[in-house]
Formats: C-alpha cells, structure tokens, sequence
C-alpha cells in the first residue's frame, strides 16, 4: 500500500518551499493537504527532521514548529524512544476516502463546468448584492462570517462557507439564484472544503469574503463580482491541482 | 400629496394589510388559550389551534400563501424549536411545511435570527417583512406579517401570514395602473415592495429617497411619489 503512494506526488510534498513568508504555514498546509489527501497515508512515518527541514529547505526551527501545528491538529503525532519520529494520523473518515475518490474520477472539463457555473451563480449573485442588499443583509453577512472565523472543525467550516454564499444570494433577493446556490453547495460543497483537510487557511477565506461584505456595503457591484470570481476561481484551481496529484498517485 | 391615486394605494395598503392582521389576532388568541389551558405546553397541544389556522388561510385565501405559529425555543415541553406553518396550495387543503429544524444542516431554517421573529419579540408589537427571500422556509420571495404571542409577559413565539410578493402586487396593480404618476410602495428599508415604475422592479433598492413621501399608519413602509409617467398604463 505504501509502494502503491508513487514517487512523484511524493516528491512534490517534499520540494523545497520556495515562498519567502510565513513558512511554517506553508509546511503545514503542503503536509497537511498530503495527508487529507491521503498522499502520506495513516502510519506513515516522516523523515527524520534534519532530512525533511533539508528536503523542504527550511529551517528545522521552522520545521519544528510545523510539525507542533500539525501535532495540535491531530494529523502526525510523535513517538520517542526506539523506532520513534513523527507519524501520520490520518483520520479514518470514509467520507474522505470517498471525495477523494470523486475528485480524482472528475474530470477537469467537469470541474472546469463546475467552476464555470458556480462563477456565473456567485459572481451575479454578489454584483446584485451589492445594488440591493440592505443593512440587515449586511449584518447577517457579517455574522456568517464570524461563525465561519470561529469555527473549529472542517464541517462547521463548510457549513458556514456555504451559508455565506447562500445569505449573498439572498441578498441578491433573488429566489433562483439562492436555489442555484443551495444545489451548488450540495453538490460541491463538501469537494470544496473537505479534500484540503485542514489545510485550507480558513483566514484566507475569511479575508476574501470580508472584502466582498465590503464591496457590498459599499456598493459597489463590479467589485463585489470580480472579488468572488477571483476567490472561486482559486478555489477550483486548487481542486484541479488535487486532482491531478491524486491521479498522479495512481 | 393630495394626488387621489395615492390615497387609492394608501387605502388597498390598509386594507390588505388590516385584514390579514385581523384575521391573525384570531389565531393569536387560540394560541394563548391553548398555552393557558395546558398544564405542560407541548407540541400536540398545538393541533388545537390548526383550526384557528385553517381558518386564517380560507378567509384570506386570495391573499395569504400560508399561515401558522413560530415558537420560541424552550416554550414546548417536548420540542426546542417548532413552526406549526400551513401553507394554502390553490384549490387544495393546507399542507404542513416542513423545515430543517438541525442546526447542523446546511439548509437550517434559524427561524430565531430571522427579521419576522426577532423584531416582535424585541418591540412585542406586530412587524411587517419582506419582500425577501425566505430560503430554508418557502423558498420564495415573500412578505411576512407577525405578530408577537405572550401571557403575562412570557414572550411563546409569534403567529404570522405570508404573502407571496408577486400576489400583493398583483393586488394593487389596479390603483397603481391607474395612476399617471409614478408611484412606489416601499418598505422600511427604501426596498421597493409594488410600483408601476419599470425601472424599479419590487425587490430593488429606491436609489434616492425622493421628497413626496406618504408614511403609511401602523407599518414602517411608505408611499414615494416621482414623476409623470411617459405612458399611462390602462386605467
């Protein structure tokens, strides 16, 4: 099983991390991804530090600090003594094994479709918004996003998430693009948020939606639109992304 | 503002609205009957006031698309949260609405943070909403009439009605086609709720607040008068 995981995704997990900020949160997204995505599997032991820090061209000081990240999250832990070092603790959750499967039998014209229908149902949403939405609209934007902030675990997050595109649509005081809404986040809601385990940054989500409260509030419908494009269409590179890796390992 | 047909409007306005309220006010006292006579209040109690109910949605079946009481949390016996909600098909006996009642779904209806329960059970006085799309209820672009149920005090929930936005503005298409002037029936929130203005279809925000402006007795909406219309729409 282990032999089957191929080199080659493998050694994209481990490739030096080239961004020049915030590198601890670039390691444990690259590995926590892995690992949602089953890339590294459950028991799996890392490389020793020294090799891993080497490999991904950080620091072992940052790579430390990473690795305390993904301890507190439950994904590796760490065993001393004889035989010890960092392992993996991929959560036995069927659901993943499922999307994970789903995404890699997607194909990327249909992911593209998805990305496409989902730009032209949130992107027009937004642009209304912002002409039509009221104060309270606002307000009850606002507190979506705050349950999406605190929340804790990836369901509460893609329930919040979803609940935010879904309050912009109603916003829109628009029926059938609130429905449209309702389907997309039903269908590819749990694809959106579930393959990156916990390694999508939920403040990143959060600071792009917060822009788009803004332009709205504000109105201003091209901005409103062109923000939620951009974040969507992000959004369904990094599905392509996985699902190539996911392909890749076979 | 002595246009005659802005009066017309004021007074269908009135009309709709004040019969739908009163119908309710019926409602609302079986509803307290029925939490005075039960010892512990629970859901099953409910089924008492369904006749209350259906009688709401026949007297006003050219209006009302549905009609029911909203509890708050903690008020039954047996259930957190509850909508004892008809709704009248045309033609049809009134059917139950089911909602998502989890708050763990993604199409939970959290009925307490909606305008139409939050407002009355601040102010403890009836509140008119809408248009606006009730998701997770009807899944329709709605106004929504409530008005708050309490016994000595004790906020229980609130009886309402909903009115589909397209029914009440086919209800005053007539005055408002009559009119040579522009005339557009707001809400609280300057959102247009009936106009015989093209350009701003209901649902739309009045993009300025115009001078002639009618407030209209007991609801936080308002008539906004504009310009001679280019055409006058059959009267």
């Amino acid at each position: 099983m282990l032999d089957r995981v191929s080199q080659l995704p493998k050694a994209a997990v481990f490739a030096p991390v080239d961004d020049g900020s915030g590198r601890v949160e670039v390691v444990v997204r690259r590995l926590a991804e892995a690992i949602a995505l089953g890339l590294i599997a459950d028991g799996d032991q890392l490389p020793a530090e020294l090799e891993l820090a080497n490999a991904l061209k950080v620091s072992t000081v940052t790579l430390r600090a990473a690795l305390a990240a993904l301890r507190e999250r439950g994904l590796v832990e760490t065993r001393r003594g004889r035989g010890g070092g960092t392992f993996v603790l991929a959560p036995a959750n069927p659901s993943t094994a499922r999307l994970r499967r789903r995404l890699r039998e997607l194909s990327t014209s249909e992911l593209r479709e998805i990305g496409d229908y989902r730009s032209a149902i949130a992107g027009t949403a937004a642009r209304l918004a912002a002409l039509r939405a009221s104060a309270d609209n606002v307000a009850r934007l606002r507190q979506v996003l705050g349950r999406l902030d605190a929340a804790t675990s990836v369901g509460d997050r893609r329930r919040a998430d979803g609940r935010f595109h879904i309050e912009v649509a109603a916003a829109a005081q628009s029926v059938r693009l609130t429905r449209a809404e309702i389907d997309i986040q039903a269908e590819v809601g749990e694809l959106l948020w579930l393959p990156y385990g916990e390694a999508v940054d939920p403040r990143e989500v959060v600071r792009s939606h917060t822009q788009v409260i803004d332009a709205i509030e504000a109105r201003d419908p091209a901005r409103a639109r062109a923000l939620t494009e951009e974040h969507l269409d992000k959004g369904i590179e990094r599905l392509m992304e996985f699902h190539w890796r996911l392909v890749a390992s076979g | 503002m002595s246009d005659r047909h802005v009066d017309q409007v004021a007074d269908r306005v009135h009309t709709i609205v004040a019969d739908v309220f009163r119908s309710l006010d019926h409602v609302l006292a079986s509803v307290v009957a029925c939490y005075r006579a039960s010892g512990s209040f629970a859901c099953a109690d409910l089924a008492a006031v369904r006749p209350e109910i259906f009688d709401c949605l026949s007297r006003t079946h050219e209006v009302v698309a549905g009609a029911g009481v909203i509890m708050a949390p903690g008020v039954l016996a047996d259930r957190r949260r509850w909508l004892e909600w008809w709704q009248a098909p045309p033609e049809q006996d009134p059917v139950f609405l089911n909602v998502d009642l989890d708050p763990d779904s993604l199409d939970y209806y959290d009925y307490t943070a909606a305008e139409w329960f939050a407002v009355p059970e601040r102010t403890r006085r009836r509140h008119a909403v809408g248009p606006y799309v009730d998701y997770g209820g009807t899944d329709t672009y709605m106004l929504t009439f409530t008005v708050p149920a309490e016994v000595d005090g004790r906020f229980l929930g609130v009886v309402g009605a909903d009115v589909r936005a397209a029914r009440f503005e086919a209800l005053l298409l007539g005055v408002l086609a009559a009119s040579p002037t522009q005339i557009t029936l707001v809400n609280g929130e300057d959102r247009v709720v009936a106009t015989n203005s093209p350009r701003l279809p209901a649902g739309s925000l009045l993009p300025d607040p115009g001078s002639d402006r009618l407030p209209l007795p007991e609801l936080p909406w308002s008539i906004v008068t504009g310009a001679r219309r280019a055409t006058v729409l059959s009267a």
